[in-house]
């Protein structure tokens, strides 16, 4: 028989236990705080017997030390990472070093948590967007009190870690963003590869129109999604005489060049020439090995050009690198040398002279070179960029070319984002969907943007 | 506290029964019951507070908290994506919940009825209550309602062309709620308890009388499993409330196409861990205790007015 106290207290019970849970919160970390700005030395000294590795040369056999290096990346990359700590600790018998790895999603919320620790990984990799969040932040070391070689690192993008009188982060490689293009596709359609120093942005368009119209349904001319990524927007107002963030950190573009990119994407999907909006956004969102050029349902998807090897092996053949339409169409040329990733330290480490010794290890020594390859943009450090050209695999090589021969016309590079650029990047996919979907117009969309994004870079 | 007490109360409910031989039993229960009191202090309690005070300031996760009093509770009222978030969580919750409750009852009215095999079916059916909240249920959803997946293959068998079930701002929340109550597994399995607690005497009486089943099914089915309803109900309204993983797999963490995904969960996570707005975060959480006590507390309210105990 149905009794009325047990349910009503279950519910009850429940419902207490479950609310308690709603807010569940990160760990009580408050009381880490004064630990991680304790000085470094007294930690180091009380924890081994030997004379601690200090500053100069001369301080002898330094003792044992562990440090731990994150990053985040596929399979492939941790393995290739492990193979790195390998040879480094042969080389250095008394140093270990400890891996840890995720994907580039879980990466900033493990980061940002270890760090709320008090526990920030001595060695990690950085990027762009987050290097100042973290720098400005007092988390990350000043490179130029250690023991790191720079003298050999490409000048043009060693200046992204550079800012607040301290150099926060050495760029590990460049990229260049670039148009693949499958050759198969564009035969097939009968269309003529375009010259991709003078088409421009109309060129563009009509080829890419042309090409869905001339293939099977299914087929695309380009993967256009407007502006998913906040470097189409880059290139675009650099193209314009503009650039994404001024040398200040300000919006650098007016909304009426904003709203002209989206008019791009729009024409393009009315003409047929790329996939209609909620399919644009599924083939966006599947990443490289499923995009278009890479499944062969398209003749051009931009990336990186050290995303190459991967689409090439997706797609089966080779396939041919285009610079951006409209690089000699308006007031300049907007391509640019991307920073790939950085390496920062700690400024909380236990053994910063180890840490930085790895560190100048990895960017430095040809050996870590032939590990690495390009698997972190082509080399910053030209000397080992030269030490490993042949040793690159085709795709690779082709893509090192590219860059070669790019860098030979690209004016500067672009101007580094402020604080808070991580999170204008999401402000910018919503806003581009809404303009997309149709919910606002471009110039709508381009307004909302200036201001919500000077917002979050204001404070 | 309250579990206290109602630990309690059955404690004692339960001693009347039995001998004075046993009243060492206090004891054991509290050892036993210690791992669940040190996790509760530890795991919940601990954070609790630490939430509430973060709350309260500007935490950034780097960097040292600083108090700033109830700006952030103040902030949520301009916070167009809040506001969008609550409208996305409260449609979920009204219109899954009462679907999923209802896809749960009329299927334990079928295996009700004495099916052979019937402990295959209930696992069957309860299966996808275990997954439904799974990472892996979710990317098997993407796939499914893909522009190009299952069902859009399905449709075209038909001449339909689908829409981009998940990619479109029309569908992709309407897509999560079939997942929703695709779940129905749990409260299918108390409503089959229920409906074996009915004394069949009730039935055969009606059937004498000669009312059909229907009249059957309204006037002893429904009263007698109310507060079981009412049981799967409140359950069911705070899970909705914290629907987290499907989202967030499904829309990639974003809460797209254009936030019609952005569930209250995931905007506070996007908050906490994506912006570094750890302090904003920790005042949206307690404002949805706040919003779940106050739907729970409804529920409890108008539970008078339709739920029937038989005592």
């Amino acid at each position: 028989m149905t009794s009325r106290t047990p349910w009503k207290r279950m519910a009850a019970l429940l419902a207490a236990s479950t609310l308690a849970l709603t807010a569940c919160g990160q760990a009580d970390n408050l009381a880490e705080d004064e630990e991680t700005t304790a000085p470094v030395q007294t930690a180091q000294e009380t924890e081994t017997d030997q004379p601690p590795a200090t500053e100069g040369d001369g301080g002898g056999e330094p003792g044992e030390a562990t440090i731990r290096f994150a990053w985040w990346g596929s399979d492939s990359r941790h393995q290739m990472n492990q193979q790195l700590i390998d040879a480094f600790e042969a080389e250095h018998p008394n140093i270990t070093v400890v891996p840890d790895y995720t994907d580039w999603g879980g990466y900033w919320d493990k980061l940002a948590t270890q760090t709320a620790a008090g526990d920030t990984p001595d060695v990690m990799m950085q990027e762009e967007r987050y290097l100042r969040e973290y720098a400005d932040r007092g988390i990350l070391a000043n490179l130029n009190d250690f023991d790191v070689d720079t003298s050999k690192i490409d000048p043009s993008i060693l200046g992204s870690g550079e800012f607040s009188d301290g150099l926060w982060g050495i760029a590990t490689g460049v990229n260049v963003r670039v148009m693949m293009a499958d050759p198969e596709v564009f035969a097939a359609a009968g269309v003529e590869m375009p010259d991709d120093k003078t088409w421009t942005w109309d060129d563009y368009n009509e080829i890419m129109s042309q090409i869905s119209a001339n293939t099977e349904d299914g087929v695309y001319g380009a993967q256009d999604f407007g502006i998913p990524e906040s470097v189409e927007l880059t290139v675009w107002a650099r193209q314009h005489g503009q650039d994404l963030w001024d040398p200040s950190g300000e919006i650098g573009f007016d909304p009426e060049t904003m709203a002209a990119r989206w008019q791009v994407t729009l024409d393009l999907i009315e003409a047929g020439g790329a996939p209609e909006v909620s399919q644009g956004l599924e083939i966006n969102a599947a990443g490289p090995e499923q995009s278009l050029v890479a499944t062969g349902r398209g003749a051009i998807s931009p990336f990186w050009s050290n995303q190459l090897e991967a689409i090439t092996s997706a797609a089966g053949h080779e396939l041919q690198l285009l610079r951006y339409p409209g690089e000699s169409q308006f007031e300049r040329q907007g391509l640019f040398l991307k920073p790939a990733m950085a390496l920062s330290m700690s400024a909380s480490s236990e053994y910063p002279e180890e840490a930085a010794l790895f560190l100048d290890w990895m960017l430095n020594s040809p050996e870590a070179g032939e590990i690495i390859l390009s698997d972190r943009g082509l080399p910053a450090n030209l000397d080992v960029r030269a030490h490993i050209m042949d040793q690159l695999g085709e795709a690779d090589q082709q893509a090192a070319q590219f860059v070669e021969d790019v860098s030979a016309d690209i004016l500067d590079s672009a101007n580094t984002p402020p604080r808070g650029a991580g999170e204008v990047n999401s402000l910018l996919q919503r806003i581009n969907e809404e303009v997309l979907f149709g919910q606002i117009t471009p110039q709508e969309g381009a307004e909302r943007f200036i201001e919500e994004a000077s917002a979050i870079t204001g404070d | 506290m309250s579990v206290l007490s109602e630990l309690g109360s059955l404690r004692k409910s339960k001693s009347l029964d039995r001998g004075p031989s046993q009243r060492h039993d206090g004891k054991w229960a509290l050892f036993f019951l210690a791992p669940w009191f040190v996790g509760l202090v530890l795991i919940v309690a601990g954070p609790l507070l630490a939430s509430l005070y973060l709350s309260l300031t500007d935490y950034d996760l780097l960097s040292n908290a600083n108090f700033i009093g109830l700006e952030n509770y103040v902030e949520m009222f301009g916070d167009r994506r809040l506001r969008k978030s609550l409208v996305v969580t409260f449609t979920y919750v009204i219109v899954s919940v009462p679907l999923q409750l209802m896809a749960a009852l009329g299927l334990a009215l079928l295996l009700d009825r004495g099916l052979r095999g019937l402990a295959i079916y209930r696992s069957a059916f309860y299966l996808p209550s275990l997954l439904g909240s799974s990472v892996a249920i979710a990317i098997l959803w993407r796939q499914i309602f893909g522009a190009d997946g299952l069902v859009n293959q399905l449709l075209a068998v038909i001449g339909i062309d689908g829409p981009g079930w998940i990619s479109h701002p029309d569908y992709a929340l309407g897509t999560l709620m079939v997942l929703n109550v695709w779940t129905f597994g749990s409260p299918m399995v108390i409503f089959l308890a229920g409906l074996r607690q009915i004394p069949t005497m009730y039935y055969e009486a009606a059937s004498l009388d000669g009312a059909s089943k229907l009249q059957q099914f309204f006037t002893i089915t429904l009263p007698l499993l109310s507060p079981i309803i009412f049981f799967n109900l409140v359950l069911q309204v705070i899970n909705a409330f914290q629907t987290f993983t499907q989202s967030y797999i499904v829309s990639n963490g974003t809460g797209g196409p254009v936030d019609s995904t952005l569930f209250y969960t995931l905007y506070l996570y996007q908050e906490g861990f994506g912006n570094l707005n750890m302090g904003y975060a920790s005042a949206m959480a307690w404002l949805l205790l706040v919003i779940i006590a106050g739907m729970t507390a409804a529920n409890f309210l108008l539970s008078k007015y339709w739920v029937f105990y038989n005592d």
